[in-house]
């Protein structure tokens, strides 16, 4: 006899729909968690990076000489000393490992140094000349296109248009907007580090924080110029990643070193190095026009976005059609003008970034929807229920969505939260904090409210699946299940949420998961929201094929039951490149939140009260990692509004320290109340819809919109200052 | 980081006989060794001052006196500092992190360098680190800069909380030497940076911070120190006010004030101060009094929103230190 999966979750504990406490949450808060900056090798050598001073440049000259003779020096290698490809990106091969004539952004890699100690290695690459003709960089995304080329195709990295409906139709009531996006960082916490270990083969191991290990994988393996099978990716301890791992950073360098020295390299990027090295958020400028009839039903949404890509096209071209795609918000609206634009500049690269796209086109779409509700004298709330989307409204695409999409439920969740005491008489609790700026004077507290739409897992007809072996024997008498993918736990939960799912379909409470590496098929990208959905599905469906050779035993003597298979979710469409209509996404997520801000309208300071939110997740697989998950997605949301942002000056990072790039800390976090809706999309495994990203889209807006209530600023451009509040 | 020596002294005159050019005192760490990994500070000898008797916290001759080598933390925490000068304590709370308040001493604290990004950045241009190389600051991100005491050689803030408090309360700095003990007043000891940026305090090579004294002026127990910022801890001031106020019968008798984040160094507000003597202790006359602390400010392209924020700043400073709110 079989037993069904519900029939067994009740035998075991820790299946799915439970918290079971997470393997790696005790160790981090004791400091005692291994790190991939942590990782360490006997006779091992220390890698560093010679990065460009400027902006954009041509190299005239690169001279190691004075470097190769530091003694404890191993290796100074050029781009010269790239035996394959010495291009690579996401989905544009257009990043040199090692700069060729050119720099293009500030940090560009130039030369690598291998040395005996990692002082040694920096003082060699003192030593490195380089010669530069420094040029006049590309610096304004508005104008990028027109200005000097930066790539051989000129700086347009992709142009999304999308055209529903009438393209010339009339409106009641009309609100523009311009609105501007700062530059944000993932800001996680580890920097950059692996080991690289080469073999005597000529092969070589890497140990990696990453996001993709065959993404890197391959990458790695064209640079090298050797068979994927000769790269091998084990994942280390990852400290953090929201998109910032996506690319590549020292993966290739510390190869490079490895094979070239026969020594096992370590890179470890110090915190500022750490901004040059990973891509950031895309700055973005938005135009947007919303037209509404009397009653404050949509008309028509027009806009025309810009997004920043920085030097080298990373995920832009995915980050732009999701800005595009998205660019209405989650809203029906039959008539649609879209023209996303992603370009090429001399700022730092950007690419992915948790909300990815939908970030920034949802703090301008929620500024307007909160423009039109002041234009049409309706409040906040009703002019977005009055137009929310709701299963079976057709996107601005075309795609029927096909699921759930409460939308209004969401935002009338939060609105019928009781609302935070008045303001506090505990100074930790107002602007300014303990900063003792106010005890009262000159706060006026008001309310803000944002809903958010992003798309979950790959798009555009990526073939998007994930691979999972699980492998059940006796151990000590009873029956024990090891699982093993290459898909990446970075902090989000996933080694845990395997587990549960193992539990849950097999009935076995004992679960290890085996190291994630590439000795297994691929496992897809931590990120787009994605890993719980399909290598979950992954899990689930090679737990089902072990669950029929199981046969109901509990008793297998000798025999190891062992299956591995592939999962995908639902194809999806490339969108057309003229009307960008087509099924381009699997599936939407969607979250609202009401923001309750104290602003101390004298000293331009904000306390955000309260940052309440109601999202749907399908089935909330662990119940604690979800609300964790919209806590740091509001949180990071929160970070965008009032204080994070890499300022830039003529290309070049001015603040690239954790002193100077201000994150928010727990004082500046308010408690929140979350409600999670649990209503299954029949298309995902268990129902689930991706949690990760969309508290991040609509925690940003709805604090915004309070401050803007507070103050009667019109407040376009977050992140939103003191200054910007102060009227000086 | 530039190759260096280390030596570490156990009393003072070995300090001093160690020292010469090119070497550097090493207190707590957190400004120092900071910028010997940007390459900011490069020195070729290191003198570890920690084991000096450079100690104590004691009211002594009608004033407190704290020692050079005493940690943030524990002057902030010390029961007399917090019952005769609360603002040199609130200050120092309000400054940096936990980590960094263990291990800076008040003499390092005084001596800490402007967290101007274009003088962090040795890539960068800046008459503070290479004079008569320029100053990006003028024209690139300088929404953290100073609008008061600048020139067109540098505009860098002091970044310092406590001093703040100190040249408010007229403190003063023992300078030890081998010639001697010398002292100046705090706010003397810095010098603003005209020509020569790179000239921070009127300190003589191989000269030490020994002692921080400080006037006890009896009505400063009611004295307040506020800080804006970007975020609730851990963030340097966009602008900050230490004030001491004597209120009697509604009016104002005596008054200290100094504002932080706005100037080339702390910055004391003697015109305020003048303009709020015999003044009644209400909002109205703060906010008339703190017109005078922008006189001769020069804002630029980014920061001057300082302005009126530091005018804003001096009228709450004020209404806490006189009890009004």
């Amino acid at each position: 006899m079989t037993l069904t999966p519900a029939e067994l979750t009740s035998a075991v504990s820790g299946g799915i729909g439970t918290s079971p406490q997470r393997p790696d949450g005790n160790l981090k808060v004791r400091g005692e968690f291994a790190y991939a900056s942590d990782l360490w090798h006997e006779d091992m050598i220390w890698g560093a990076t010679l990065r460009s001073p400027h902006p954009y440049a041509r190299i005239t000259s690169v001279d190691i000489t004075e470097a190769l003779k530091v003694p404890g020096v191993y290796a100074v290698l050029t781009a010269d000393d790239v035996p394959g490809r010495n291009l690579y990106g996401l989905e544009h091969k257009d990043q040199p490992v090692l700069a060729v004539d050119v720099v293009r952004y500030q940090g560009e890699p130039i030369a690598l140094v291998g040395a005996d100690h990692p002082e040694t290695a920096l003082r060699a690459m003192k030593k490195i000349v380089v010669t530069y003709e420094v040029l006049e960089p590309v610096v304004d995304m508005e104008t990028a296109v027109d200005d000097t080329p930066l790539h051989p195709g000129g700086n347009l990295v992709r142009h999304v248009p999308i055209r529903r409906g009438s393209q010339d139709v009339t409106a009641e009531v009309v609100v523009t907007g311009r609105y501007e996006v700062g530059m944000q960082d993932q800001a996680f916490l580890g920097p950059e580090s692996g080991l690289a270990v080469p073999a005597s083969d000529g092969s070589v191991d890497l140990y990696i924080a990453t996001q993709w290990l065959h993404v890197d994988r391959d990458q790695i393996a064209a640079a090298l110029g050797l068979p994927q099978e000769q790269v091998r990716l084990t994942l280390s301890g990852v400290g953090g990643a929201f998109g910032g791992r996506e690319d590549l950073s020292m993966q290739v360098h510390a190869c490079l070193l490895a094979l070239h020295t026969g020594k096992p390299v370590k890179m470890v990027y110090n915190r500022e190095e750490s901004f040059y090295g990973h891509v950031h958020r895309h700055p973005a400028v938005l135009y947007y026009e919303h037209g509404a009839d009397h009653t404050g039903k949509l008309v028509y949404v027009r806009t025309r976005m810009y997004l920043d890509g920085g030097a080298y096209a990373s995920s832009t071209p995915a980050v732009v059609a999701n800005a595009a795609t998205l660019g209405v918000g989650p809203y029906e609206v039959d008539n649609v003008t879209v023209d996303a634009y992603g370009v090429y500049t001399n700022n730092p690269p950007c690419g992915a970034m948790r909300g990815f796209g939908a970030v920034q086109a949802g703090f301008a779409y929620e500024s307007q929807m909160d423009k039109l509700a002041e234009a049409l004298g309706m409040s906040p709330v009703d002019v977005r229920v009055r137009n929310a989307m709701t299963e079976g409204s057709v996107m601005p695409t075309g795609q029927v969505v096909d699921s759930a999409a409460p939308v209004a439920q969401l935002l009338k969740l939060v609105q019928d939260k009781p609302l935070p005491a008045g303001t506090s008489s505990d100074i930790r609790e107002l602007p300014g904090g303990v900063s003792n700026t106010t005890h009262g004077e000159g706060v006026v507290r008001r309310v803000g409210y944002a809903v958010g739409i992003k798309n979950i897992c790959f798009s555009e007809g990526y073939d998007d699946y994930s691979t999972a072996r699980v492998r059940v024997s006796m151990v000590n008498g009873s029956l024990s299940a090891a699982v093993h993918t290459a898909a990446c736990e970075v902090g989000q939960g996933l080694v845990t949420i395997m587990q549960q799912i193992v539990r849950t379909e097999l009935g076995i409470e004992r679960v290890t998961v085996l190291p994630m590496d590439t000795t297994i098929g691929n496992g897809g990208s931590t990120s787009a929201s994605r890993q719980t959905y399909v290598t979950g599905g992954a899990v689930k469906a090679a737990c089902a094929l072990v669950r029929d050779k199981l046969a109901g035993r509990t008793d297998i003597g000798d025999e190891v039951i062992d299956e591995t298979t592939e999962w995908r979710h639902r194809a999806t469409e490339a969108i057309d490149p003229v009307t960008g209509q087509g099924n381009a996404h699997v599936q939407y997520g969607f979250a609202a939140h009401r923001a309750v801000v104290d602003v101390d309208v004298d000293l331009g300071l904000v306390r955000v009260v309260a940052l309440d939110c109601a999202q749907d997740v399908g089935k909330a697989l662990n119940p604690q990692a979800v609300v964790g998950q919209i806590q740091g997605g509001s949180a990071q949301g929160l970070g965008l509004a009032v204080m994070e942002e890499i300022q830039t000056s003529g290309g070049k990072v001015r603040n690239p320290s954790f002193t100077d790039y201000l994150i928010p800390t727990v004082l500046d976090m308010p408690p929140m109340s979350i409600d999670v809706l649990e209503l299954a999309d029949p298309h995902a495994p268990y129902g689930i819809r991706g949690v990760g990203e969309p508290p991040t889209i609509s925690s940003t807006p709805a604090i915004v919109a309070a401050i803007r209530a507070a103050t009667g600023l019109a407040l376009t451009r977050v992140p939103v200052r003191p200054e910007h509040l102060t009227g000086t | 980081m530039h190759a260096f020596d280390y030596a570490a002294a156990s009393t003072v005159r070995g300090a001093l006989d160690l020292a010469g050019p090119g070497s550097a005192f090493l207190a707590g760490g957190t400004t120092l060794v900071d910028l010997m990994k940007l390459d900011v500070l490069t020195p070729d000898r290191v003198i570890d001052v920690n084991a000096l008797p450079l100690k104590g916290i004691r009211l002594h001759d009608g004033a407190l006196r704290i020692g050079a080598l005493e940690r943030m933390s524990d002057v902030a925490a010390h029961p007399v500092v917090r019952s005769v000068h609360p603002v040199i304590s609130k200050a120092l709370l309000l400054s940096a992190s936990g980590q960094v308040r263990n291990m800076a001493s008040i003499g390092g604290n005084l001596m800490q360098r402007t967290r101007c990004d274009y003088f962090r950045d040795v890539t960068s241009a800046c008459n503070k680190r290479r004079p008569g190389s320029g100053c990006p600051a003028l024209t690139g991100v300088n929404r953290n800069h100073a609008v008061l005491g600048t020139s067109d050689s540098c505009v860098a803030t002091h970044a310092s909380d406590v001093a703040v408090a100190f040249v408010a309360l007229d403190a003063q700095v023992v300078l030890r030497s081998k010639d001697g003990d010398r002292v100046a007043p705090l706010e003397e000891f810095y010098r603003l940076p005209g020509s020569t940026p790179d000239r921070e305090n009127v300190l003589g090579p191989g000269e030490l911070i020994a002692e921080v004294v400080v006037p006890v002026l009896p009505w400063a127990r009611h004295s307040t120190y506020l800080k804006i910022r970007d975020r609730q801890s851990y963030e340097f001031a966009l602008t900050s006010v230490a004030a001491a106020v004597d209120v009697k019968r509604g009016v104002v008798q005596d008054v200290r004030l100094a504002a932080g984040g706005v100037a080339a160094k702390p910055w004391r507000l003697r015109a305020v101060e003048e303009a709020l003597k015999g003044g009644v202790a209400i909002e109205r006359t703060f906010a008339e009094a703190a017109e005078s602390a922008v006189d001769g400010a020069r804002p630029l392209a980014h920061n001057a929103f300082k302005t009126a924020l530091l005018k804003r700043t001096i009228v709450r400073a004020l209404l806490d230190a006189a009890g009004a709110r």
